[in-house]
């Protein structure tokens, strides 16, 4: 067992048995080796399911949305992308920070469980890392209750400087406007609508989204190319500013849609056009699209 | 037994495409699913079943049902032609062939025939594949599905290292082998044998247990994680529910269906707003109980095929083979 498993497991075990929660969020193991999958403990003999390896990808900041209503309190634990998502939901007021307690976990980095397909577990140090994990500059939470530091470092990456996130988006950039719209066509002409991007993004925290309102009017459920194209761009339009980049969108899409790079385009909009932001870093710096400063740019008015 | 040799299958294809449009599995930005064959020189099979099943070429994700027009006090309607179009499958894996037979059950049979599917299906021959290789995920012979025969489809093929072996399973079968018989050579060889999946699950029993496990607070703690997204039921080959709703541009418009999806809370709410499956707790409850009790009391059979994709591509790895199990171990009183 890792270091990072055992203390999971010793802080859930006192937290539930002292009752100073009731639920704690953390990682379990599938039937495969690869996959690991969020994990729900309410009882202190419950916490061995708890694990921590190198595929614990999933953000799990979005599940406290399903707890509001609880009287007590859940503990969850954060890699540095997961932890801003709680600054999210606490941004966007979905949450009360009193109720939750977090341990955060300093992120040695996580693996592309779909690129272990058809290997075994000896092959782990060859399988690539979650796409977002190459370009993380912070692994370390931003906001917890306590933290657990194994002093690991990113596998794959080791002391490498972070790839430069922008470089797909400027791929495409350097695209006619004519090409660049193939390109996309192309995707979300096999968009499912299965909004799996939609259902674990923390920044998608309204009570009730318009795509689930098919009848209203405005978008049609219909699976088809342009209706897909609309989705794609009024999500990213409404995450625009609040994404808070975890990456978790484009890794659950079945049909591998380059989502991050749609909404890595705004952010380096939202940078040029009122400054460098980054969503999720505090609670305080307000999102550029949600303040307004005189000095604003305003060429468009 | 028949074999074409590797160089040979374009040929083979090619003879088919001059009446039908062959389909065959193929690859772009990662994600596999059955593509028309426009003549590449290279035809490859890569082990195991494609990313998208074949299910959306008999009930595709959005079609078009009939439009109508409406001038003063009158109304129109314009019925649409079926879809005329003839095809060959070819590549088919032995759980997306038993798929297609569970689809049959739903659009053919207990007194309602779903003519868009029906013609589509008539107009569709189709060539399996035997699988040597499983992938990680799949779990097929746990469902009595034999990876190196399919059910129901007009030719079963199986690879060699330097061709395939042919053995046509109905007469229209035959007649597509007919057709090509010049390419063909006959062998005295065996078919190599089938894929040997390591994930298995014995789920002998779960339907009965399941009839008396509606309100058991297994379910309480089980749809957590689930997200509620659409990817276990949009991938599914066997999944087959939809939505009919209209599209209207002034005083005209059309109906249209198009997949949905149990897992969605706007699939059950009801006009005034009522949802009976107000949680993600009675929307999974409903995709398991679907799969392994609904199906088989309507049709007999368990409706799932073991293929393995809702395992692999959903978010959470939510995993129906942990779930037979888990079923088959709660504790019932009597
Ligand atoms: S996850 Fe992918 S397929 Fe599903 S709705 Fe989002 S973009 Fe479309
Ligand atoms: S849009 Fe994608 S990357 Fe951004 S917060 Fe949502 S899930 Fe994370
Ligand atoms: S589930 Fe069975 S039949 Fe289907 S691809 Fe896998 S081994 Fe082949
Ligand atoms: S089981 Fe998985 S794929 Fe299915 S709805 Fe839940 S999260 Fe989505
Ligand atoms: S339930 Fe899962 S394994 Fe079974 S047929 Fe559907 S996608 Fe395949």
């Amino acid at each position: 067992m890792n270091k990072i498993t055992e203390r999971m497991r010793e802080r859930a075990q006192e937290l539930l048995a002292k009752g100073e929660v009731e639920w704690v969020i953390g990682w379990e193991k599938g039937s495969l080796w690869y996959h690991s999958s969020p994990a729900f403990v309410r009882r202190p003999e419950e916490v061995e399911r708890l694990i921590w390896d190198d595929f614990c990808a999933n953000n799990l900041a979005k599940y406290l949305l399903d707890f509001t209503q609880l009287e007590g309190k859940v503990a969850l634990f954060v890699k540095g992308c997961d932890s801003k998502g709680i600054n999210r939901l606490l941004q966007d007021q979905q949450i009360e920070r009193e109720k939750v307690y977090i341990i955060g976990i300093t992120c040695p980095g996580v693996r592309d469980a779909r690129k272990a397909r058809g290997k075994g577990p000896e092959a782990l140090e060859t399988i690539d890392l979650e796409e977002r994990c190459t370009f993380c500059t912070r692994p370390e939470p931003v906001i917890f209750d306590e933290i657990i530091n194994t002093g690991e470092k990113l596998p794959g990456r080791g002391e490498k400087e972070p790839r430069d996130r922008f470089t797909e988006v400027e791929r495409l950039l350097a695209l006619s406007p004519d090409e660049r719209y193939e390109f996309w066509a192309k995707q979300y002409e096999r968009c499912l609508r299965c909004y799996a991007c939609r259902n674990v993004c923390p920044a998608c925290n309204c009570r009730e989204c318009i795509f689930d309102r098919s009848q209203s009017g405005w978008c049609s459920k219909r699976i088809v190319k342009t209706e897909n194209e609309f989705y794609g761009l009024t999500r990213a339009l409404h995450v625009a500013g609040r994404c808070i980049e975890c990456g978790e969108c484009e890794r659950v899409c079945p049909v591998g849609i380059p989502i991050m790079s749609l909404h890595r385009k705004i952010i380096k909009d939202l940078n040029e056009l009122f400054g460098p932001y980054e969503a999720g870093l505090d609670t305080e710096t307000p999102p550029p699209l949600g303040t307004y400063r005189t000095e604003d740019p305003d060429y468009f008015v | 037994m028949l074999k074409v040799k590797r160089d040979k299958l374009p040929q083979v294809l090619s003879v088919w495409s001059e009446e039908a449009v062959v389909y065959t599995p193929q690859e772009e930005d990662g994600v596999s699913t059955f593509r028309p064959w426009t003549g590449q020189a290279e035809v490859t099979f890569k082990p195991g079943s494609t990313v998208l099943p074949p299910k959306e070429l008999f009930f595709p994700r959005t079609e078009e049902m009939y439009r109508y027009r409406v001038e003063g006090q009158a109304a129109f309607l314009e019925e649409l032609s079926l879809p005329q179009q003839k095809c060959v499958l070819v590549g088919v894996r032995s759980c997306d062939a038993r798929s297609l037979l569970l689809l049959d059950d739903v659009f053919l049979t207990k007194g309602y025939v779903d003519e868009f599917y029906r013609r589509r299906r008539e107009n569709t021959l189709v060539v399996a594949l035997a699988c040597r290789e499983a992938l990680d995920t799949c779990f097929c012979t746990s469902l009595g599905v034999d990876p190196a025969r399919a059910e129901g489809v007009d030719i079963q093929a199986w690879e060699k290292d330097d061709g395939y072996l042919l053995q046509a399973t109905s007469e229209r079968g035959k007649a597509l082998l007919d057709k090509v018989g010049t390419l063909l050579t006959e062998v005295s060889e065996e078919p190599p044998a089938g894929a040997r999946p390591s994930l298995e699950v014995d789920p002998e029993g779960v339907t009965e247990k399941l009839q008396r496990m509606f309100e058991h607070p297994f379910w309480d703690d089980l749809w957590h994680k689930c997200v509620g997204c659409a990817a276990c039921t949009f991938l599914c080959p066997t999944c087959h529910c939809f939505d009919i709703q209209s599209e209207n541009r002034g005083n005209e418009g059309f109906k249209f269906r198009c997949w949905d999806s149990c897992m969605f809370a706007e699939y059950t709410r009801m006009a005034g707003g009522h949802n009976p499956r107000p949680t993600r707790k009675e929307r999974v409850r409903n995709r398991i109980l679907h799969k392994l009790r609904y199906f088989p009391e309507r049709y007999g059979k368990l409706g799932c095929v073991g293929c393995g994709r809702c395992l692999e591509r959903c978010p959470v790895h939510m995993d129906i083979t942990k779930i037979i199990q888990a079923i088959k171990e709660v504790a019932l009183d009597g």
